[in-house]
């Protein structure tokens, strides 16, 4: 999967070839200094069209030096541009705002501090006057655009601009200049919950909605992009509002039906934030076409920036156990599907899709015994056990799910487990134990509560007919002859468990003892 | 917390408590800021930055705005409308452009508007007697400008102590700002009224133009192919210097539309 593949109209004339090379040089440089940098919600709009000169050097601090006060200038160049009234005032605003957008766009880390403190906002709050030029507005919003980029306070700083930039996202304006205000009212909205309920009750929700349904590509996308930051939460009442939204459900399956990845990108973003807050969303999703379409993208797509989302949405829009029965028919075709398209992410070689698809298989695999029939004979095993020995941890945690939640039947109450023997011992004797083992050895508390749990499982069960195997086959609990513990010590899993008798955790330390207690007590090697 | 005992069954096999916690399948879910995802959304925010250099690259073709995928031409265009000349890219910007700026405006001021519903509240408040008359007998007349509030204030003041309480907008805020227009302007537009009641002669009277693209341009659809021969003129040139096809197809007779004009 390629991160840098940006398919476009290849009929681009204007782009051409030194273009593209110098586009993709610069992204290529951009991602390697990024990789230190914090992770941000919010977007920079950027500018390298000038000067030929590229990205200035941010430890320079002479340069930096340079660039606040020409920026100060700039802001006080615009002041003046305001009070004069007489001939070509328009164009003179124009060309200072113009200037204070470039300053704001030329480096990864622009002025943003000296121009609020030079007083920009109000300065480009009152460009944005209803009936000025849509230049001015365009140039303004992008000048916001990148201030709201910043640090949290100077975010915050922009607050007296939003309600116009609100109000310039309205059906009348120009589509340039609702997007760039869509665009910086994202970044505002990316910066905390406190400025996102802000924007809610200034009511920036339904216009960017009535943007996220455009035919137009540009304008969809930075609306779905803007309204991904505006409903993120934690409280749902944002995703609950936007789903009810008319026409937003339709634009959404539109979209991930028809559009390009990029799109397709940022409607599934906002398609995760939907299913992860709002139950009320979920349910309406789970109504429409959404799932199928998704299943495909899945299935389809060689890019990863679109099967992040794609693929949590997929999660969240299952992990409601309602869901899952009335979405994922046992049998039906969808099912087979999904599966498939999660061994498909499984495969990959990208962590975050290889983690989160196992999330997603153990869900299903908490479903009905059916589906856990479905998985057991599908290829997901073989990938699920070679994961468990060899993936990063985080991974092989939640392959250990997956593969646990197919050996034990749903059930009501907190008493034994069922356990589905023919899985347990085909997955057993197939050598997940050591994986399990691994776990219950690691730091980490939850990990080892689920290796423990893993090992119970396979203790004696006395009372269960066990099946002719083979010795080294048998498993603690489905052998009446004690060959289960003895698989376990093979493995040194005593040694692990004996670990965790005398652990911190009140809660590890009681289930290794029941466990060495009953398995491994002083009846334990007397046949 | 729980303490798992060993108790004997009646085969005298040792068996766990019921406070263990056995394996339970069970659904798990996470919210959207959990560190769970917190991988997934580094990689986000990774190619978001790589994208927004790719997207201005493509200014370089000497556009205004930030270019979407579908545009059809590539030419930098200039409104024609008389005392507009607003830069354009494309057509596909010709048609917003004009929508926006010369369909959205108030008729009185030539203020524009982004939405018909602020264009309307703005009209009755600046222009309209009525209006006036009902503010002066103490009817509630000021709409709270948030779409879906629905709440009616006495005055422009309390309008206003309303967007600031009830919906956070800064105090700096104004909606309407008196004097916007220069004195030269206002006499401009006075003229242009006193204009439009003299007789039309052909051509390039500056209202019946707007009537006629008003009529032309409603028919232009985004799914319209670009014309075939399209010439993006001189620069700077007031009048129509050029007319899309659709246009041409439209309008009914006045040969010098199209013409140039100094």
């Amino acid at each position: 999967m390629n991160m840098a593949d940006h398919k476009r109209d290849p009929v681009k004339s204007s782009v051409g070839n030194t273009a593209g090379n110098r586009r993709r040089e610069i992204a290529v440089t951009v991602g390697k200094e990024r990789r230190e940098a914090l992770v941000r919600a919010k977007r920079l709009c950027r500018d390298d069209v000038d000067n030929k000169e590229m990205i200035i050097d941010d430890d320079n601090e002479e340069e930096k030096a340079v660039l606040n006060s020409q920026t100060c200038q700039a802001v006080q160049d615009l002041k003046s541009c305001l009070v004069y009234q007489g001939k070509g005032a328009v164009t003179k605003k124009i060309e200072a705002l113009r200037h204070l957008r470039r300053l704001l766009s030329k480096s990864d880390v622009p002025p943003v501090e000296a121009a609020i403190e030079a007083g920009a906002v109000s300065v480009l709050t009152e460009c944005l006057s209803f009936g000025s030029p849509d230049e001015q507005l365009l140039e303004a919003a992008w000048c916001l655009t990148n201030i709201a980029a910043g640090e949290p306070e100077q975010t915050k700083a922009l607050l007296p601009a939003v309600p116009l930039l609100i109000a310039h996202l309205g059906e009348k304006s120009s589509m340039p200049v609702a997007e760039q205000c869509a665009w910086a009212l994202g970044n505002v909205a990316g910066e905390g919950e406190e400025l996102r309920n802000v924007l809610l009750s200034q009511g920036a929700l339904s216009p960017l909605a009535r943007m996220m349904m455009s035919n137009k590509v540009s304008t969809a996308r930075t609306a779905a992009w803007a309204l991904s930051n505006l409903i993120k939460g934690p409280d749902s009442k944002a995703a609950t509002g936007l789903i009810r939204v008319e026409g937003v459900v339709d634009s959404v399956v539109r979209h991930l039906r028809k559009a390009d990845e990029e799109l397709a990108t940022e409607v599934a973003w906002v398609v995760v934030y939907l299913s992860a807050l709002s139950n009320i969303a979920t349910g309406i999703l789970v109504k429409s076409d959404i799932f199928q379409l998704l299943v495909e993208r899945l299935a389809t797509s060689d890019n990863l920036q679109l099967c992040i989302p794609v693929l949590r949405s997929l999660g969240n829009l299952l992990a409601g156990d309602s869901h899952i029965t009335h979405v994922l028919v046992a049998g039906s075709n969808i099912t087979e599907q999904v599966i498939s398209a999660l061994i498909r992410c499984l495969s990959s070689e990208h962590r975050v899709l290889k983690k989160e698809a196992a999330w997603v298989l153990s869900n299903v695999a908490a479903g009905s015994i059916a589906h856990k029939h479905l998985i057991f004979s599908s290829e997901a095993v073989p990938l699920l056990l070679r994961l468990l020995s060899t993936a990063p941890f985080d991974i092989r945690k939640e392959v250990a799910y997956a593969i646990g939640n197919l050996c034990v039947a749903p059930q009501e109450g907190s008493g034994q487990p069922n356990v589905i023997l023919e899985h347990l011992v085909s997955l057993v004797s197939s050598g997940c134990l050591p994986g399990f083992i691994s776990l219950v050895r690691s730091a980490d508390t939850e990990a080892a509560r689920l290796g423990l749990q893993f090992l119970e499982l396979i203790g004696v069960n006395l009372l269960a007919v066990a099946s002719t195997r083979l010795r080294e086959n048998k498993v603690m609990r489905g052998m009446p002859n004690g060959e289960g513990p003895k698989l376990v010590e093979r493995e040194d899993g005593i040694d692990a468990m004996e670990r965790f008798q005398f652990h911190e955790n009140g809660d590890l330390r009681d289930m290794a003892n029941g466990l060495v207690d009953k398995y491994f007590g002083e009846d334990y090697g007397l046949e | 917390m729980m303490v798992p005992t060993t108790e004997t069954d009646t085969n005298n096999n040792k068996v766990l408590g019921g406070r263990f916690p056995f394996w339970n399948p069970i659904f798990r879910r996470f919210l959207p800021d959990s560190p769970f995802f917190s991988s997934g959304n580094i990689e986000r925010e990774l190619l978001a930055k790589q994208e927004n250099l790719v997207v201005i690259l493509r200014l370089r073709g000497g556009h205004a705005w930030l270019v979407n995928g579908g545009e059809r031409n590539e030419g930098v265009i200039y409104c024609p409308i008389v005392n507009c000349g607003a830069k354009l890219n494309s057509l596909d910007g010709f048609e917003d452009h004009y929508h926006a700026r010369h369909t959205a405006s108030c008729s009185v001021c030539s203020r524009g508007y982004p939405t018909s519903r602020l264009l309307s509240i703005h009209v009755s408040e600046a222009h309209d007697s009525f209006f006036q008359a009902k503010v002066a007998r103490g009817i509630a007349m000021y709409e709270c400008l948030v779409e879906g509030c629905g709440l009616k204030l006495k005055s422009y003041k309390s309008r206003q102590q309303h967007l600031v309480d009830g919906h956070k907008f800064p105090t700096s805020f104004e909606f309407f700002k008196k004097g916007h227009l220069s004195k030269k302007q206002r006499q401009k537009y006075q003229r242009k009224r006193a204009d439009h009641k003299k007789e039309e002669s052909a051509g390039m009277e500056v209202d019946e133009t707007i009537s006629n693209l008003v009529s032309a341009v409603s028919k232009l659809s985004t799914s319209d192919s670009s014309p075939s021969s399209v010439s993006f003129g001189r620069r700077h040139t007031r009048g129509l210097t050029f007319l899309p096809r659709t246009l041409q197809r439209d309008r009914n007779h006045n040969s010098s539309l199209g013409g140039e004009k100094g």
